[in-house]
């Protein structure tokens, strides 16, 4: 896919932010952000009491996300743009979440909500009402998640990518440093896994670097085997879901898959390899 | 100094970052804070956000500014970096200092 066809720029949203078939969605985990102000037209969704499971841990299943999308007003054919603060993390993960039930005529707007905030564009306090729709999903793609039996199976055979920061990484951290620090699992990294943190793919403002720029980095830089297939994971998923739409979505690889279990899964689990310091 | 004013909306298993920076545990313990206020004309900026870059001029973390201005960051002990961005082209670094149990002030005036 070509860049058109996954992601829009403010001028774009401005110019359709009103259109019928466009549906503008800020997705994030804190949702406080979409209730102080938000882009005109657009509804929320919350990552957690949205998109997870409240009781498991793993996704709301194909009836739940029908239900969701139904009430919210989304329809099938409509054209849904998705962004959010943290640098478009949630609104990435909901992105490869719609498309792992099927829905195919999805985009990113581009910077997020920081850059949209940083260029000083309207944001408003108007909720809109969408009437209520009977949306359709399909089964899980399978083909873009993987899971844990997964990733052991694929330490020194397929490229993994670790998003993370550099000191998450290594084990000196355990969480970003934007939160405090847990105790609850180990520090490190699979064996074998690269570091890219997903911000290499990012500018300051928030917008996706070049497709040159990011063919370098995963290809020159960082060692990725192109012919290889790909796992990448971060902590909760949401951060190599970013990741997952730089290398699936902006460089066309194939046979990506995003890992969201992540460290706060691996980390814990009983037995399996773990490395620590910086890598190879 | 009391500290910015934080959300209290994160949790364990979320990963993203409350605008202002998490809330600072009442025993700073074993974390290494950074913490500060963005002004201009000494009011508060609360539209901006506050990027945590490591020695290497790498990126580490990011909060959106609270409504005071303020940020706040969990660090390993270290020299940082911390950069503010806001509306008008403002990109300014400060460089900060970072000790376990101990919390690193950095006021910006932007």
């Amino acid at each position: 896919m070509s860049r058109p066809d996954v992601l829009v720029d403010a001028d774009w949203v401005e110019a359709h932010q009103n259109d019928p078939g466009v549906a503008i969605v800020e997705v994030d985990e804190d949702t406080s952000a979409y209730d102080t102000g938000h882009i005109a037209n657009a509804i929320k969704i919350d990552w957690k009491k949205d998109l997870q499971d409240p009781v498991r841990r793993d996704f709301v299943d194909q009836a739940g996300f029908e239900a969701l999308l139904s009430e919210r007003g989304i329809s099938n054919d409509d054209t849904v743009i998705l962004y959010g603060g943290n640098n478009n993390w949630f609104a990435a993960y909901a992105y490869w979440y719609f498309r792992l039930y099927g829905h195919q005529n999805v985009k990113l707007l581009d910077g997020g909500r920081k850059k949209w905030e940083l260029d000083s564009r309207e944001l408003v306090k108007e909720v809109p009402d969408r009437p209520k729709t009977s949306y359709t999903a399909q089964e899980q793609d399978a083909s873009i998640r993987a899971l844990r039996d997964e990733v052991v199976a694929a330490i020194g055979k397929r490229n993994l990518v670790d998003v993370r920061s550099p000191d998450e990484f290594s084990g000196r951290l355990l969480a970003p440093a934007h939160l405090p620090q847990e105790q609850a699992q180990r520090g490190g990294h699979i064996p074998t896994a690269k570091n890219v943190p997903w911000s290499k793919a990012a500018n300051d403002n928030g917008t996706f670097r070049s497709d040159d720029e990011l063919r370098a980095l995963y290809g020159d830089e960082a060692g990725l085997d192109f012919a290889k297939d790909t796992i990448a994971y971060c902590r909760i998923g949401e951060r190599s879901a970013h990741t997952w739409f730089v290398l699936h979505e902006l460089l066309d690889q194939p046979n990506v898959k995003n890992y969201d279990g992540s460290w706060t899964e691996y980390g814990s689990l009983v037995g399996v390899p773990i490395e620590i310091g910086d890598g190879q | 100094m009391s500290g910015p004013e934080v959300s209290a909306a994160v949790s364990a298993d979320g990963c993203g970052a409350p605008a202002g920076g998490a809330a600072r545990p009442a025993d700073v313990g074993n974390q290494a804070v950074v913490e500060g206020r963005v002004t201009r004309g000494g009011e508060a900026v609360p539209v901006g956000y506050a990027r945590l870059l490591n020695e290497g001029g790498d990126f580490v973390a990011e909060v959106p500014l609270g409504t005071d201005g303020g940020f706040r960051f969990f660090a390993a002990p270290g020299s940082w970096t911390v950069r503010v961005l806001a509306p008008g082209g403002v990109n300014t670094d400060r460089p900060v200092i970072a000790q376990t149990g101990q919390v690193a002030a950095v006021e910006v005036s932007v």
